[in-house]
């Protein structure tokens, strides 16, 4: 019986290494993907919004910076968010959370999730950072109030001036030792 | 005691086993009448067979050794009968072993005419000869007197020694003779090829075969064949590339080279089939020769051929056949890298004539090589050669609008306008997914129908560039119009509507606006013209819109200034919100001198124009008198202007620095040339108005200053390696530490950056 089993075993591994070496081309495919988004990020130069990978090595994990859009009430300040691509992007959306501490609607203050359609349901893969990083900077100043991730922020929204003391309570300004 | 037991025991062996050989040689006979009966038939078996030396006495004719043979055969059976054939085949072969000289001999002589006449006949008689000798010696082969045994060791006994006694030039020699029988018929006075006859030279290759050669030399035999087929092919088919050869060249194998392929390798064969059969395996041994040997050649000829294309389609095809066959794909890339060295990427090619061939090369090895390895391989150092050269974004740029005075552009007029393709990722849903070739690189990235300006465009990792070159490039041919240049506009307009397609509709948002300002210009110059009628006619540009324009202090004098204003005032009229601001140095003016005894007409530049209207007021001016007069200009540009005027006999410098008007035309042109030629030296070339975009150099900076900042933006401070190793990411990225230490430096000068405790950031 054991000699069945071990005779049988090389051929159940084979498949195995036949998978990962698939996954790591597939890998190869979405690191040269990421590296071209980087490429369009860099060079089109959008005001206000950015990105770049945390380590040398791994393009898979951005740190990206946005700046609250000018004429609302998020304007000077800005917000780190990281980015974390999955194996299969971009077929699959990028996990995003904002590690600045931001009160909005759509942001979970504790956690730094974000409700926002087109990085769930809505997601496809002809999006890009670029476009992610666009959109949240205009949630920003558009919060979805409807399906909010923080009612308090949402049912503050039309008072200005206290969701402003509320938002300057929790921000933290960036420092640079990010 | 033991030893005369043994000795007894030895004696009685030896005494039965004689007895034994007594009675089988003597066969019963009575007394020893058989053994003198065996020893008689023993001397006539072996006299029979002794080696004669048949120089000396010629073999028998066939009768006399049938007759022979009958008489002999008694005593061969005897000898047969007392079992002591292997004996007499010894003795036999120890006979040969002794007269092998004569042969030896014989070899020698030929060898040694051989080898004063080189001439191959020699050979062809000594293979005869030593079929002769081989005959001579050989023992009856027929069942009734010694058995195919005895003669299968011999023949391989005389081989061997034939064999070992032919001395080492033989083999030279040997290739030599099958060279000249192999060699086809010559062609008759028609230039027709005899027809070849294979009967010719039959008797020699059976001796060959007889002798053993054909099996003993085969690998020599083969070499001729493969000789003869390099040497045709290089004949027929070096520089020839206008149509595929290897039909041809088969075509030519099978009348050619099959007829003595069959007295070699089907010898023996009984029907065609069989024929063929025993062909199959040297017969696609020799094609694959005639595809190895193309290949090769249409290897080192690649270059050539490159520049060729299109007339070289025929040897691109037969490469491309050929590579299929033979794995050469390597080789030719070596050869085309190595060629591409020596002829093309160094500083005497102009680039225009590097991208030519880059795009031909791109043409050729799509026929070659659909999928692209090859290109992608051979492509890799001229591309990043091209991304070294200042001119290379102008030169594609030029292309791209279609230079009609260059005539040989670039684009293929057949080829399809299509967007340009960013990077693709592999679809792997896609059905005709197809894994990319083996010997790909991993860097390989399958360009399946990108077309050649998407091509051109990905040697430079940002098509900003393009768009920014282009704006400057329009910009020069926009303002370079004249007033009735209309026409030309709207060929600009059909080259940016082409080339929106390429690089779609935004980034050309710009070249519109020029386009538009075109239009503008001349609607509003119809509108203000009959208003009041000008001489002026002004382009109307919108600043933001246009690249930098070379700015000028350049005051134009008398009327022109009157003029100008007058317009001036008439556009203000039509467009109140607006303000025109001159640029005098830029355009042309038309003027008319009229002097007392003639009148020119002439299309000048506004400085020239400015300072003969400045003669109109007096006929001799100190250069730095009319320096002043115009504002300020350069006095290179200022000698220059003058000298146009010099040069149409219209004003003449006399002494130096001073211009007088030549109301009358002066005999003899000598006086009408600049004295001092070095002052025009240093006239700067005729710089197109615009300000020339950055160098590639600066350029790729700026692409590499946009990562830094995103990462210093994204990731705070970073110390120098950090960021050096950060700029792994951006594509193309070979700057070393100290280099980028520089830029940095350079940066932190401009404010852009600062650095406290070798740790970098933005300076905010």
């Amino acid at each position: 019986m054991e000699q069945l089993t071990s005779s049988l075993a090389p051929p159940r591994s084979a498949p195995k290494s036949n998978v990962a070496s698939s996954s790591q081309q597939v890998a190869g495919s979405v690191a040269k993907r990421l590296s071209s988004e980087l490429m369009t990020l860099m060079m089109s130069s959008s005001p206000g919004i950015s990105a770049f990978p945390k380590h040398d090595g791994n393009l898979f994990e951005w740190v990206g910076t946005i700046e609250g859009p000018s004429e609302t009430i998020y304007a000077g300040l800005s917000f780190k968010i990281s980015i974390s691509f999955p194996p299969n992007y971009p077929y699959v959306a990028p996990t995003i959370k904002f590690d600045t501490p931001c009160y909005h609607p759509n942001v979970d203050i504790t956690g730094g999730a974000i409700c926002l359609d087109i990085l769930q349901d809505k997601w496809s893969a002809v999006y890009s950072v670029q476009t992610i990083l666009i959109s949240l900077q205009s949630l920003l100043g558009e919060p979805n109030n409807a399906s909010p991730l923080n009612p308090d922020a949402a049912s503050l929204w039309g008072n200005p001036t206290a969701y402003k003391a509320q938002l300057m309570k929790y921000y933290r300004p960036i420092t640079d030792s990010a | 005691m033991l030893s005369s037991t043994a000795t007894e025991a030895l004696r009685s062996q030896v005494a039965s086993k004689w007895q034994e050989s007594f009675s089988r040689i003597n066969r019963d006979n009575p007394g020893i009448s058989g053994l003198i009966g065996f020893s008689e038939a023993w001397a006539l078996s072996v006299q029979f067979l002794y080696p004669q030396d048949i120089r000396v006495s010629p073999p028998p004719d066939a009768d006399t050794y049938e007759r022979n043979l009958i008489a002999i055969r008694p005593a061969f059976n005897l000898v047969s009968q007392c079992r002591r054939l292997p004996a007499l085949l010894e003795n036999f072969l120890e006979d040969m072993r002794k007269n092998f000289h004569f042969i030896e001999a014989e070899i020698n002589e030929y060898m040694t005419r051989y080898d004063e006449s080189e001439n191959t006949n020699e050979i062809e008689a000594l293979v005869a000869r030593l079929v002769q000798w081989c005959h001579a010696w050989e023992p009856p082969q027929d069942l009734d007197s010694l058995g195919a045994t005895i003669l299968s060791s011999y023949t391989l006994n005389f081989q061997t020694r034939v064999f070992s006694a032919l001395p080492a030039n033989f083999t030279a020699a040997f290739k030599n003779l099958c060279r000249s029988l192999l060699a086809p018929p010559p062609y008759d006075e028609d230039g027709q090829p005899r027809q070849w006859d294979s009967s010719i030279h039959a008797t020699t290759w059976r001796n060959f075969d007889f002798l053993g050669m054909m099996d003993r030399y085969e690998s020599i035999i083969a070499s001729v064949g493969y000789e003869y087929i390099e040497q045709h092919v290089l004949d027929t088919c070096t520089g020839e590339w206008s149509k595929p050869m290897l039909e041809d060249l088969r075509t030519w194998m099978s009348d050619r080279v099959v007829p003595w392929m069959l007295h070699v390798y089907a010898r023996g064969a009984t029907s065609a089939d069989e024929a063929r059969t025993m062909l199959q395996g040297v017969g696609s041994r020799f094609d694959f020769h005639i595809n190895k040997t193309l290949c090769e050649l249409r290897t080192r000829e690649i270059f050539n051929i490159i520049i060729d294309y299109p007339d070289s389609l025929g040897a691109l095809t037969d490469l491309r056949d050929s590579l299929h066959r033979t794995d050469q794909r390597q080789n030719l890339v070596k050869s085309l890298r190595n060629a591409n060295r020596k002829r093309l990427l160094h500083p005497g090619a102009d680039t225009k004539l590097i991208l030519q061939q880059y795009v031909a090369t791109i043409k050729c090895l799509r026929i070659i090589d659909p999928p692209g390895v090859l290109l992608y391989k051979v492509a890799d150092p001229i591309r990043k050669y091209l991304r070294e050269r200042p001119d290379t974004i102008r030169s594609i740029v030029a292309s791209l609008v279609g230079d009609e005075d260059s005539g040989d552009s670039l684009l293929d007029e057949s080829e399809p306008v299509q967007p340009l393709q960013q990077h693709e990722f592999e679809d792997y849903t896609d059905p005709n997914w197809e894994p990319e070739p083996t010997d790909a690189d991993p860097e390989f990235r399958t360009k399946r129908s990108s077309d050649v300006i998407s091509t051109l465009v990905s040697i430079y990792d940002s098509k900003d560039l393009f768009i920014k070159e282009l704006q400057v490039l329009l910009a020069q041919r926009l303002l370079m119009l004249t007033k009735d240049g209309s026409d030309r506009v709207e060929r600009e307009r059909r080259n940016i509507e082409i080339l929106k397609v390429r690089f779609g509709e935004a980034a050309l948002q710009v070249c519109e606006v020029m386009l538009r300002d075109m239009t503008d210009s001349k609607r509003i110059d119809v509108h203000v013209q009959s208003q009041k009628t000008s001489v002026v006619h002004p382009m109307i540009i919108s600043t933001h819109f246009w690249p930098a324009l070379e700015s000028s202090e350049l005051v134009m004098p008398g009327q022109f200034q009157k003029l100008a204003e007058d317009y001036a005032r008439e556009f203000t009229v039509f467009k109140p919100d607006k303000k025109l601001k001159w640029l005098p140095h830029l355009g042309t003016v038309q003027v008319e001198v009229e002097l007392e005894d003639r009148t020119l007409s002439f299309d000048v530049p506004p400085l020239e124009a400015a300072f003969i209207e400045l003669f109109s007021q007096k006929a001799v001016w100190q250069l730095d008198e009319l320096m002043k007069a115009v504002g300020s200009v350069a006095r290179s540009a200022a000698v220059k202007a003058l000298s146009t005027w010099v040069d149409h006999g219209v004003l003449k410098e006399d002494p130096e620095n001073t211009f007088i008007l030549l109301e009358r035309e002066e005999e003899g042109g000598s006086s009408g040339i600049i004295r001092d030629p070095s002052r025009l030296d240093s006239t700067p070339p005729d710089v197109p108005p615009v300000a020339s975009v950055q160098q590639q150099q600066a350029e790729q900076m700026r692409v590499y200053w946009k990562f830094i900042e995103g990462m210093l933006t994204n990731l705070g401070t970073l110390p120098l390696d950090r960021i050096q190793t950060m700029l792994k990411f951006a594509p193309g990225y070979d700057q070393s530490v100290d280099q980028l230490a520089a830029f940095m430096e350079a940066a932190r000068r401009e404010g852009l950056v600062v650095v406290r405790d070798g740790m970098w950031k933005l300076n905010k």
